[in-house]
C-alpha cells in the first residue's frame, strides 16, 4: 500500500531536552492512524514537524511520495490540540480566512462553507460570535474550518477533547466517511475506545521514542494472554463442572439470573475448540470469543513498565 | 506573500472595527484641536479684559490714559490715594482687576506699581506698561520740554540691533521651525508607540488563545509577523489620514471662524515688526511682539506642508516597520500577556530617547552627538525631522538625508530578520518567563 506520509529517523531537542529521539513511522492512504502516548512523550512535537511549525534536528518527511514542502501544507488540515479562535471575529469571516489561508479561492470558499456549514447543522451560527459560542459549538467550528478545504491528509490532535458524547458520534462517523472517501486521517488522542473503534494503524510513542506501530489488531494480538469467553444460559455449577481439569475460570459477568460471562484459560495443549466441546450440552452456549486486550490495556502495558523503571 | 497579505486584511479589518480605534481616530484629533483652540485662545490674542483703576492723587494724568480705545483694558480714575490692602478687600473695588498707582514721584523715579487679583499675561503687562509710559512720555514732553509729541518721539528712538547668522541671514531655520520638525517626528514616534503596542498585544493574544498554531499550519512564522506589521501599519496609516483631514478641517474652520481676527497679526513676521521699529517706540515694537501670536504663525505660516509631509510619510514607514518588528519580536517572545508588562518599559524608554534625541537635535543641531543621532536607527526619524523643518538640508547636504533614509530601511530589514528569528523560536513556547538567556538562544537559533 502506497504512504501517504512516511516520517523518517526524526530527532528534535529543545535546550537539549529531547523532545523526540530518531522517531520514523508511517501513515498508509485512506487509513485512520493513531498516534498515541502519554502526555510530554513527544506526539505535539512530531505533529509540528510534521506540518512544517518546528524544523527538526535531523530526519525528514516525505509526503505523498515526495519530500515535504510548505507547497503541500494546503493538502493538510491541522487540527492542534490547543486550539483558538479569534474571539471578536464572526463564525463565517473565520471560516473565510482561514479558508483562504490554505489556498481556498474567493468563490470557492463560500461554497465549501455552505456546503459544511450545512453537513454540521451551523447554518444559524454564521453571524455570531466566536465569543458567544460554548466551547463545544467553538470546538465544532474549528473541526469545520479544518476540513473546509478538504485535505487529502487530517491531523487531528485530541479532537474528541471538549465535545459532548453525541458530537463525539458525530466527528467519529465524518472521520469513518472522510476514511471511505480515501483521505487519510492522523488521529492523537488520549481516547483509547475511539481508538480502538476508528483507527486502523497506531504508534505509540513514549519518553520521545516510538515504541510500538502497526495494526490495531496486531498491536491487540501481541498482548493477548490466552484468555476466551463464554457467554451462556444455565448452571454456573455445571459450566465449572465442565471445565474439569483442563482450563482455569479466569474470572466472570453476571448478567441475569441465569446467563453469564465467564472468561477462561486454557491449560496444557487445550484449545478453544476443546473448550466448546466440553461446555456443549452442559450449558446453553450463546456467544464464545477470544477475548483480546483493549488499547486502554496495551497502551498500559506498553507505558507503565517503562514508568516504573 | 498572498498570506502575509491575507493576514495583513484581518488584521486590518480587526482594528478597524474595534471600538478604540474610531474612538482614538475621532477624539484624539478633537482633544489636538481642543489644545491648539486653548493655546490660541489663551497664548495669544487672549479674549481676556482688564478692568483698571489707575489711583492719580496729584492728577498727574488728568484722567486720560490713551488716546485711542482699547478694547482689552478699561481705565477709571480716582483722585485719592489708594492703599493696596482696602483695594483687596473693598466691596466698591471689587469690580477692577488691577490698580494702577501713579504716584507723585513717579515722574522723577520714573516708578509705577500694579496691583493686581490674578496675575495677568504678559500680553496684558505690556499692554498696560504701554498705555501708562505712552501717556506719561504725553505728560513729560508737555512739562519739561518745548519739544511737540511728534518730535519727542522722533528723537526717542531705541537702537534696536539685529543678530543674524550669516548662513541664515532671514532665520529660517529658526527654533520655531525645529519645533514643527519635533512636533512632525514626536507624531512619528506617538503612531510607533501606539501601532508597536498594538503588534505586541496582537502577538501576545494569538500566543495565548493558541490561534497562532493553526495559523502556523498555513504560514510561516515570517510571514505571520510581516502580515501583522503591514495590517497593523495600514490601521495606523487610515487613522493617521483621518487626524489629518479632522485636524485639518479644525484648523482651517478655527481660522476662518473663531479667531478671524487673529489672521492680522498671524500675518505680521517677526522681520517686518523689527523693520518697521523705526517709526515705534521700543515699548511699541514690543507690544506688537507680544500681540502677534507665535503659535498661530507656527501652524498657519511655518509649516512646509508639502516637502515635510513627504519625508514625514517616508519616515513614518521606515520608522515603523523597524520598531514594529521590534514590538513584533518582544510580542512573541512573551510566554504570557501579562509578561510583556516587564517589556514595555525599556519601550518606552527606547522611545523617549529617541524623542529627547530630536529635542538635543533641536537646540544643539551642530554638535558631534546631533550627527550621531542623525543617523542612528532608534532616533532618525524625529531629528530628520527637526533637521528638515530647520533648513539644514540646504545644498551640499540633500544627500544626507537620502542616506540616513537608506541607513533606517537597511536597519528595518535587518530588525525583521533578527525580529524574525526570534518570532520563529519564540511564538510556540508558552507560559515561560522570559529571560534573556532565552532571547539569546532564540537569536542563536537559526
Amino acid at each position: 500500500m502506497n504512504s501517504m506520509l512516511e516520517v523518517k529517523n526524526i530527532s528534535k531537542s529543545f535546550f537539549r531536552k529531547e523532545a523526540l529521539n530518531d522517531v520514523s513511522l508511517k501513515v498508509n492512504k485512506g487509513e485512520i492512524f493513531g498516534l498515541l502516548g502519554p502526555n510530554g512523550a513527544g506526539k505535539t512535537t512530531l505533529i509540528r514537524v510534521i506540518n512544517r511549525i518546528v524544523e527538526p534536528d535531523s530526519g525528514s518527511v516525505r509526503f505523498d511520495g515526495e519530500l515535504m514542502t510548505e507547497g503541500h501544507l494546503s493538502q493538510i488540515g491541522y487540527l492542534p490540540e490547543e486550539r483558538g479562535l479569534y474571539k471578536n471575529m464572526t463564525v463565517e469571516a473565520h471560516a473565510v480566512f482561514l479558508g483562504r489561508l490554505r489556498g481556498l479561492t474567493k468563490k470557492d470558499v463560500h461554497t465549501k462553507i455552505d456546503y459544511w456549514f450545512d453537513r454540521f447543522g451551523i447554518n444559524d451560527w454564521r453571524k455570531k460570535r466566536i465569543e458567544e459560542l460554548s466551547k463545544g459549538m467553538a470546538q465544532k467550528v474549528q473541526f469545520v474550518c479544518t476540513v473546509l478545504h478538504e485535505p487529502k491528509f487530517l491531523i487531528l490532535d485530541e479532537p474528541f477533547s471538549g465535545f459532548d458524547p453525541i458530537n463525539v458520534e458525530l466527528i467519529k462517523q465524518e472521520l469513518i466517511e472522510m476514511r471511505a472517501a480515501g483521505k487519510t486521517i492522523m488521529l492523537s488522542t488520549h481516547n483509547m475506545k475511539s481508538v480502538e473503534e476508528i483507527c486502523d494503524r497506531a504508534a505509540l510513542i513514549h519518553n520521545s521514542k516510538k515504541i510500538a506501530e502497526g495494526k490495531i489488531s496486531d498491536l491487540q494480538s501481541e498482548r493477548k494472554m490466552g484468555l476466551y469467553a463464554v457467554r451462556f444460559q444455565g448452571s454456573m455449577i455445571a459450566f465449572v463442572n465442565a471445565l474439569w481439569t483442563g482450563f482455569e475460570v479466569h474470572d466472570k459477568d453476571i448478567l441475569g439470573d441465569d446467563r453469564f460471562v465467564m472468561r477462561v484459560k486454557m491449560r496444557g495443549d487445550n484449545s478453544f475448540d476443546d473448550l466448546l466441546k466440553v461446555l456443549i450440552g452442559q450449558v446453553k452456549i450463546e456467544a464464545a470469543w477470544e477475548v483480546l486486550p483493549t488499547m486502554q490495556d496495551v497502551f498500559i502495558d506498553l507505558v507503565q513498565p517503562k514508568v516504573t523503571e | 506573500m498572498k498570506n502575509s497579505m491575507l493576514i495583513a486584511v484581518r488584521e486590518w479589518k480587526a482594528r478597524m472595527g474595534s471600538r478604540s480605534f474610531v474612538l482614538f481616530s475621532i477624539l484624539g484629533p478633537l482633544i489636538i484641536l481642543g489644545l491648539v483652540y486653548l493655546m490660541f485662545a489663551f497664548g495669544g490674542q487672549s479674549k481676556q479684559h482688564w478692568n483698571v483703576l489707575v489711583a492719580d492723587p496729584t492728577g498727574i494724568m488728568g484722567n486720560k490714559i490713551m488716546a485711542s480705545e482699547d478694547k482689552s483694558v478699561t481705565y477709571a480714575f480716582a483722585d485719592g490715594y489708594i492703599e493696596m490692602e482696602e483695594f483687596a478687600d473693598a466691596k466698591k473695588y471689587q469690580s477692577f482687576d488691577a490698580l494702577l498707582e501713579v504716584n507723585e514721584k513717579v515722574l522723577s523715579n520714573k516708578i509705577g506699581f500694579v496691583f493686581f487679583r490674578e496675575k495677568p499675561s504678559i500680553r496684558m503687562q505690556t499692554r498696560v506698561q504701554y498705555h501708562f509710559e505712552r501717556r506719561l512720555e504725553e505728560v513729560m514732553v508737555k512739562e519739561f520740554t518745548s519739544l511737540s509729541l511728534k518730535d519727542f518721539r522722533k528723537i526717542k528712538q531705541p537702537l534696536s540691533v539685529n543678530f543674524r547668522d550669516v548662513y541664515d541671514p532671514n532665520n529660517e531655520s529658526s527654533d520655531l521651525s525645529g519645533w514643527v520638525g519635533f512636533f512632525y517626528g514626536a507624531i512619528i514616534f506617538t503612531f510607533i508607540f501606539l501601532f508597536g503596542m498594538t503588534i505586541m498585544r496582537s502577538v501576545s493574544r494569538e500566543k495565548s488563545n493558541r490561534i497562532v498554531e493553526v495559523l502556523l499550519a498555513s504560514v510561516s512564522p515570517n510571514q505571520l509577523m510581516i502580515g501583522k506589521i503591514i495590517g497593523v501599519g495600514l490601521s495606523a496609516l487610515v487613522q493617521f489620514v483621518v487626524w489629518v483631514v479632522i485636524i485639518g478641517l479644525g484648523l482651517y474652520f478655527m481660522r476662518e471662524t473663531l479667531f478671524p481676527d487673529m489672521l492680522n497679526a498671524a500675518n505680521m513676521n517677526v522681520q517686518e515688526l523689527t523693520i518697521q521699529a523705526g517709526e515705534q517706540s521700543y515699548q511699541e515694537n514690543m507690544f506688537a511682539a507680544h500681540e502677534y501670536n507665535q503659535f498661530v504663525e507656527l501652524v498657519y505660516n511655518r509649516v512646509q506642508f508639502v516637502n515635510m509631509t513627504a519625508f514625514f510619510i517616508l519616515f513614518f514607514i521606515a520608522g515603523y516597520v523597524f520598531y514594529g518588528a521590534l514590538f513584533a519580536a518582544v510580542g512573541a517572545t512573551m510566554g504570557s500577556e501579562s509578561d510583556g508588562q516587564q517589556f514595555i518599559l525599556p519601550l518606552i524608554f527606547l522611545l523617549c530617547f529617541a524623542l529627547y534625541g530630536g529635542y538635543y537635535v533641536l537646540n544643539y543641531p551642530e554638535s558631534p552627538l546631533a550627527e550621531v543621532l542623525h543617523y542612528l536607527p532608534f532616533t532618525s526619524p524625529v531629528v530628520v525631522m527637526v533637521k528638515l523643518a530647520q533648513g539644514y538640508y540646504g545644498p551640499g547636504h540633500v544627500y544626507e538625508i537620502y542616506l540616513t533614509l537608506l541607513v533606517l530601511i537597511t536597519s528595518a530589514f535587518v530588525m525583521l530578520a533578527i525580529a524574525s528569528r526570534l518570532y520563529k523560536n519564540g511564538i510556540l513556547q508558552f507560559g515561560h518567563r522570559v529571560r534573556l538567556k532565552h532571547i539569546y538562544k532564540w537569536l542563536k537559533k537559526s
